[in-house]
């Protein structure tokens, strides 16, 4: 900017400096040489008046330094001259003042001399007799002139190189600050120059543009980043050469690491042997899935590599926690292993029982002991299979049971009533306390859940113990306690025993009877009404479960 | 050209991650087998050890290449230098982890007789190797000073089971198979630890720039 100014200022001041200079000299120069030669040729008449009069002597006389005066001949000889020898000048005739004052009486020329740097002027005359008299005065030629000027020309072109400079720093300075003091943030607001108004304009125009877009995008990364956020299932991606791009909280959690690792190698959170190959597998492009121990929980991890046209952009993790999968695929396992064993126990002992019988091989007072156990064993896998179907009736949701209010107090009274006989068995008092609860449930649940209950604690009983049913109110839940004063449940067995055929003390449940279910039965009833179980024991110290159930579970099933 | 060299060092990283996962794979398969008495396990781990060879070469060959092409100075130079040393020590973990298992298959060690401590010291070791891997990952100084500290419960561990075998020993109808294969695996085992302090020195010396004795 600056620069340009100057340039342009600088060409200015010189061109005009130059103009002005030649223009003087050429006028000035002009006026000079005419008042020069009229002068001349004023002096060249008075000269030629004085030699007509006096001859050769008038020009000895005279002490001019000015001119130089020549005297020449008819015949073109030097006769005078005031500053060479005459012996050594050559003919004049042939010059051209002389040739037209010989023609016309006066005559008048210039000439250069050979350096171009003086100029002579010359006057002639002819005199009376024939001879010529020659004025001549040397006049600076305009080069000269011009040379003899050169110094304060250049220092005149010099103070205006400077003073351009200086005006052009200024002025480049005035026309930029303004430029600078712009606010392109508003750039509308603006009212410095008016040849920028649709610059401006167009800068805010594009302003808006970009800020626009931004929040676009800002908001879809938003929208992105609450949905991965809130995943339960870890995201990983990560760019071609495996550096992880960016995750979502749960995939930090899994993985145990903090964001610090953004921007590392996947292999540095984890580098186990799993991953590796996941790695390579995606670098083949192929997808890929592998089950790996994160954390204390079993994950699945699926990979998926990332391609557009053909070229490897990265690839992108996604972890699955299939803990409870494999946990719940396990216990299938299990209960169908159990159950085929606890079918197959009764099955044989009626099978074998029934052979001797069929073949007579057994004494004749010891057949009705036959007929009993076979009986019993009938009796016993009829409660098994109940049981299961109770429980994978359970297990669908017991969608067609019907809800209705039900008083627990009662229902708990008449479970009493049908468990006396058993509980004299071994001298147990039974005991029912607390108050009327209505609440809205499945009444064959309920009543089978207070049944396994109660059940449980007369067979886990002591000879001459008690079995304390408490029925409460307590803010909207009914509250139901069934404590007996029996062996208890040690406190690394409390967790299992709502697991199906979970047995504390598998020989001795078998004689009592039971099925295992029991308690399984009664957990999935309870989670069916939105209740909680709670189980206080100590070995030997008696037990104490503790149910609540919400007084109107209906509605929040939905039911 | 210097995002080349980040790159190439990047890759770098990777690889003696993948060769410290391995030799931790290696140690861990040998020491499952042992306990377990599983045979096949053995067999894996020489697979193992095969992949931890190619994996030094390849990881030597690269350092080669960078100090060659690149001409590193200061840290790049210590990073280097110090993979190169370390891709040997991993590569005897890896070795030692294989001795372990062939000593493992002759037979003469089987799970009933394995009632010495020696499952302890495997547990040590494979701490020790994993802590060391880990600090070279997360360059992080603390972690391989407690490497080289570590070191002391491995060396008492293989004492103790010193003491026990010759205690057995001396009664009459003494193992001496048994016995002998036994000390040579926990003496592996405490080679391994070895190792895993080395490793982590090396990592102390990419950090600090010195090796501390």
């Amino acid at each position: 900017m600056t620069k340009r100014i100057f340039r342009s200022i600088c060409l200015v001041a010189l061109v005009v400096f130059l103009a002005s200079v030649v223009l003087f000299m050429g006028v000035l120069y002009d006026y000079f040489s005419g008042v020069q030669k009229g002068q001349l040729s004023t002096q060249t008449e008075l000269a030629a008046r004085g030699v007509a009069d006096e001859g050769i002597h008038y020009l000895e006389g005279l002490e001019i330094n000015a001119y130089r005066i020549t005297w020449i001949g008819t015949d073109g000889t030097v006769l005078f001259d005031s500053s060479s020898d005459v012996n050594e000048m050559e003919n004049h005739l042939e010059r051209e003042e002389i040739q037209q004052a010989l023609e016309t009486g006066y005559g008048e020329s210039s000439r250069y001399s050979i350096t171009l740097m003086e100029r002579a002027l010359y006057c002639a005359k002819r005199l009376p007799d024939g001879t010529v008299l020659r004025l001549s005065m040397s006049q600076n030629t305009l080069l000269t002139l011009t040379l003899g000027m050169m110094q304060p020309i250049c220092i005149i072109i010099l103070i205006a190189i400077v003073l351009s400079l200086v005006l052009a720093s200024r002025l480049s300075k005035r026309i930029v600050e303004p430029l600078n003091r712009l606010n392109l943030d508003e750039p509308l607001n603006n009212e410095e120059y008016d040849e920028l108004s649709p610059l401006l304009s167009r800068i805010d125009i594009q302003q808006k543009e970009i800020k626009r877009q931004h929040d676009a995008l800002l908001h879809k990364q938003k929208e992105f980043e609450a949905v991965t956020e809130n995943m339960a299932e870890g995201i990983l991606l990560l760019n071609a050469s495996g550096n992880v791009i960016g995750m979502n909280h749960a995939a930090l959690q899994l993985f145990g690491v903090d964001s610090s690792y953004i921007g590392q190698h996947i292999l540095s959170m984890n580098r186990s042997i799993e991953i590796s190959k996941l790695l390579s597998e995606a670098e083949h492009g192929s997808h890929a899935e592998t089950i790996l121990e994160l954390s204390g929980g079993k994950y699945q991890i699926n990979i998926n590599p990332v391609t557009v046209n053909g070229e490897r952009f990265g690839s992108v993790l996604l972890i699955l926690n299939v803990t409870e999968k494999e946990n719940a695929e396990q216990m299938r396992r299990e209960f169908t292993a159990n159950v085929s064993h606890e079918l197959k126990t009764p099955l044989h002992t009626i099978a074998g029982s029934a052979e001797l019988l069929e073949n007579d091989m057994v004494k004749e007072e010891y057949l009705k002991s036959f007929y009993s156990r076979i009986h019993k064993e009938a009796q016993r896998m009829i409660r098994l299979v109940d049981d299961i179907i109770r429980l994978s009736h359970l297990d669908e949701g017991a969608a067609d049971m019907k809800w209705e209010t039900v008083d627990l107090y009662e229902m708990a009274e008449e479970v009493i009533k049908e468990l006396d006989t058993e509980a004299r068995k071994t001298n147990l008092k039974m005991e029912l306390n607390g108050e009327h609860v209505s609440i809205v449930g499945i009444p064959r649940l309920l009543q089978s859940i207070i049944y396994n209950l109660c059940d449980n604690a007369i067979k886990y009983n002591r000879p001459d113990g008690t079995v304390t049913v408490t029925v409460d109110n307590w803010k909207e839940m009914a509250v139901l306690t069934v404590s007996d004063t029996g062996i208890g449940i040690p406190p690394e067995h409390q967790e299992r025993i709502f697991e199906r055929f979970y047995r504390v003390d598998k020989s001795r449940s078998k004689e009592l009877g039971g099925t295992g279910l029991g308690l399984s039965i009664v957990k999935h009833g309870v989670k069916l009404h939105n209740g909680e179980i709670q189980v206080r024991s100590a070995e030997n110290g008696g037990t104490s479960i503790q149910i609540m159930l919400p007084k109107d579970a209906s509605k929040m099933n939905g039911h | 050209m210097r995002s080349k060299f980040d790159e190439q060092l990047a890759l770098l990283h990777k690889e003696l991650i993948t060769m410290g996962s391995l030799c931790e794979n290696a140690i861990a398969l040998s020491a499952k087998a042992l306990d377990e008495g599983n045979l096949t396990m053995s067999e894996e781990v020489f697979d193992f050890t095969g992949q931890i060879n190619q994996k030094e070469r390849d990881i030597e060959a690269m350092c080669m290449r960078l100090l060659l092409q690149q001409q590193p100075v200061a840290k790049d130079l210590r990073v280097i230098s110090s993979a190169l040393k370390m891709v040997t020590d991993m590569e005897r973990i890896g070795d030692n982890s294989g001795d372990i298992a062939e000593i493992f298959t002759m037979g003469h060690i089987t799970p009933a007789h394995n009632k010495l401590n020696i499952h302890d010291m495997a547990l040590a070791t494979i701490k020790m190797v994993k802590d060391s891997i880990d600090a070279f990952v997360k360059n992080d100084y603390k972690l391989a000073k407690e490497v080289i500290e570590y070191d002391d419960v491995v060396d008492r561990h293989f004492d103790q089971i010193k003491l026990q075998l010759i205690r057995c020993l001396s009664e009459p109808e003494a193992d001496g198979e048994f016995a002998l294969d036994l000390l040579m695996i926990a003496k592996y085992f405490e080679r391994i630890g070895d190792h895993a302090v080395n490793i982590a020195e090396w990592v102390i010396f990419s950090i600090t720039g010195s090796k501390e004795a």
